[in-house]
């Protein structure tokens, strides 16, 4: 079993080299724009602006005020695109390599079963991913900290935020692992397994971002104010973007039927179509860790899933 | 674990195996025992089986049916794997890893390792242990997957096809090698080749396949013993019929050349030879129905 590790270590060494390299130019760079972050923070500029969803603006010019945030959604996206980039680069050739040059026909003919041959490869390249993508969300959690949630930074429903952190990004990672080594033993060249990676694991990823898009894990709360009393306001919460009008037989209704935003316009309008109260629908910024289980139940349930696949055809397959 | 069957090379018993994708019986119903201490040629033409039934006994693939064992033991299985060494037709190995990391390779996989025979047989080919394998000819390949698979102190060596691709000289050179290494350490060696010639002088036992059915399984002097070449009038080959079993007969003119295993005294006006292996070989693996000479056939299954 040493053996075969070793093996491995041998065979992705120079991938885990390229990753942990990548991993060190994110984390200078974090660190670079973080300090210069802060530095703006400091500056006293900022201390005026209440949180919420509306821009702060300079009390002198009135432009709006803004950190340096571009770097850290790249990091984001970056992160996102994480189960792609393992699945394509280390998951379909970790079984497809050998596969393809029938080498693995050699590694079995000496001492080594189907079964250490598949475990050590693949449970190297899972500690690897699991390390470096915790790492890369690390990166990105600390990198954000001092910019979460103000509207001069980066709000926890921001895609790169809410895919772009947090146990999720080291689930997804693993998925696209299990993926590619799937797809790898499948397909007969490398090269086929890679492409069909990229779809799956593209396609998968750009699934959970329409379920994000559409709150469909993550139901919306409604928040409801009675009368034309002034409604909660929006604050960290994540709009869903429905607002209305609610019938004292509790039907709710489009806002555009009283468009009026207060006053006795609006008392007017309700009274006469029969409204007692208004509401809106938005996650609350706690949400942000509903989100997160559940896209890493989901994305660890497949990498599990896919393994156990991986694990079962590896006999009739090798 | 030693079992009954211990000192016994091969041994099948009803073994089929067919694959998903290609359809069709690679093998069939084969029943054979190679004895151990043998060097045994794997004969057949192309398609045989030749090649399935060494990466079953080399644990690559499982049985359809029946079973093998190889030194009385499960092919694919710990005890097995360690105790036998295949190197495959197309002798696959890392090609950005260097001859010494291969050999280290070797080192690491396998629970005994020979680095001293393995490095002899590497650097007799005066191959550099720094060149990566994709670098190297397909012959110093194979001699690299050749030092691989001796490396590991194999009982029993399955060759695939293993010097095809290697030169008249260096083909020489390696089976000498081999074949010292075999009496040496008392390995059991079962190779398939198309080059029959070099078998007779190597081999002492021999296992023909065709279709995917083993053919014989038997004593290289035995066989030569047991068969001749006759050669004689064509309107005496009724007396051969019943009595001794034709492998192969050809009709030219009137002379009838034929190929027999004897059961008993000879009848007729025959002049007798005693054939070749690669006469005897050749009867069994031409097809052909007697009298219908395929002279194309046979030098293709000699090639």
């Amino acid at each position: 079993m040493k053996g075969s590790f070793w093996l491995a270590w041998r065979q992705q060494r120079v991938s885990a080299g390229i990753g942990a390299a990548a991993l060190v130019v994110a984390a200078a760079i974090a660190a670079y724009y973080r300090s210069g972050m802060l530095d703006a923070l400091h500056s006293g500029l900022f201390d005026h602006c209440a949180t919420g969803p509306l821009y702060c603006t300079r009390s002198d010019t009135g432009l709006p005020l803004l950190l340096d945030i571009e770097p850290l959604k790249y990091l984001g996206a970056l992160n996102i695109a994480l189960p792609v980039v393992i699945g394509v680069f280390w998951g379909a050739p970790l079984l497809g390599r050998d596969r393809e040059l029938g080498t693995h026909r050699m590694v079995l003919a000496q001492g080594v079963s189907p079964g250490q041959w598949f475990i050590s490869r693949f449970a190297l390249a899972a500690a690897i991913t699991t390390i470096l993508s915790g790492l890369a969300a690390g990166v990105f959690a600390w990198w954000w900290r001092p910019a979460a949630d103000r509207s001069y930074g980066l709000f926890w429903y921001d895609n790169t935020a809410l895919s772009g952190s947090g146990p999720r990004v080291v689930a997804a990672a693993l998925f696209g692992l299990a993926a590619g080594t799937l797809l790898g033993l499948l397909a007969r060249r490398v090269l086929a397994a890679m492409g069909l990676t990229l779809l799956v694991t593209g396609v998968l990823t750009l699934l959970l971002e329409w379920t994000h898009w559409a709150r469909l894990l993550v139901p919306p709360h409604t928040y409801v104010s009675a009368g034309s009393i002034p409604k909660p306001p929006m604050g960290e919460k994540w709009s869903a973007g429905n607002y209305g009008l609610i019938t004292a037989t509790g039907r709710h209704d489009d806002v555009l039927n009283c468009p009026y935003p207060s006053g006795a316009q609006l008392k007017e309008c309700m009274a006469a179509h029969g409204y007692v109260a208004r509401f809106y629908e938005a996650n609350p910024a706690g949400d942000y860790w509903t989100f997160q289980w559940i896209d890493t139940a989901v994305l660890g349930g497949l990498a599990a899933l896919l393994t156990v696949v991986t694990v079962l055809l590896l006999r009739r397959r090798v | 674990m030693t079992g009954p069957d211990a000192s016994v090379a091969l041994c099948a018993r009803g073994l089929g195996f067919q694959y998903r994708r290609r359809g069709g019986r690679a093998l069939q119903d084969c029943e054979f025992t190679v004895p151990g201490g043998r060097i045994t040629a794997l004969v057949g033409r192309n398609g045989a089986g030749k090649s399935t039934l060494l990466h079953l006994a080399g644990g690559l693939l499982r049985p359809g049916s029946g079973q093998l064992r190889v030194l009385g033991a499960v092919p694919g299985t710990s005890e097995a794997r360690a105790r036998v060494a295949l190197l495959t037709q197309d002798k696959p190995l890392y090609p950005r890893f260097t001859v010494a990391d291969t050999l280290l390779m070797g080192e690491k996989l396998n629970s005994s390792w020979d680095r001293t025979t393995a490095e002899r047989i590497v650097r007799e080919g005066d191959i550099p242990f720094h060149a990566r394998i994709g670098e190297l000819s397909p012959g110093r390949r194979t001699r690299v997957a050749l030092a691989l698979a001796l490396g590991k102190r194999p009982e029993l060596l399955l060759l695939d096809e293993p010097l095809a691709d290697l030169d008249p000289v260096a083909r020489g050179e390696i089976m000498a090698g081999l074949m010292a290494e075999a009496a040496e350490r008392g390995i059991n060696i079962v190779l398939s080749s198309h080059v029959l010639p070099e078998l007779e002088e190597i081999c002492d036992w021999v296992l023909v396949l065709q279709d995917g059915r083993i053919k014989l399984s038997e004593d290289v002097e035995d066989l030569r013993q047991s068969h001749a070449v006759l050669i004689g009038a064509a309107d005496q080959a009724g007396t051969l019929a019943g009595q001794h079993t034709v492998v192969q007969s050809r009709t030219s003119g009137r002379q009838l050349t034929a190929l027999i295993r004897r059961h008993g005294p000879l009848r007729g006006d025959w002049h007798v030879e005693r054939p070749r292996l690669e006469d005897v070989l050749i009867g069994y693996l031409q097809p052909g129905e007697p009298g219908h000479p395929a002279p194309a056939e046979r030098t293709k299954a000699a090639a």
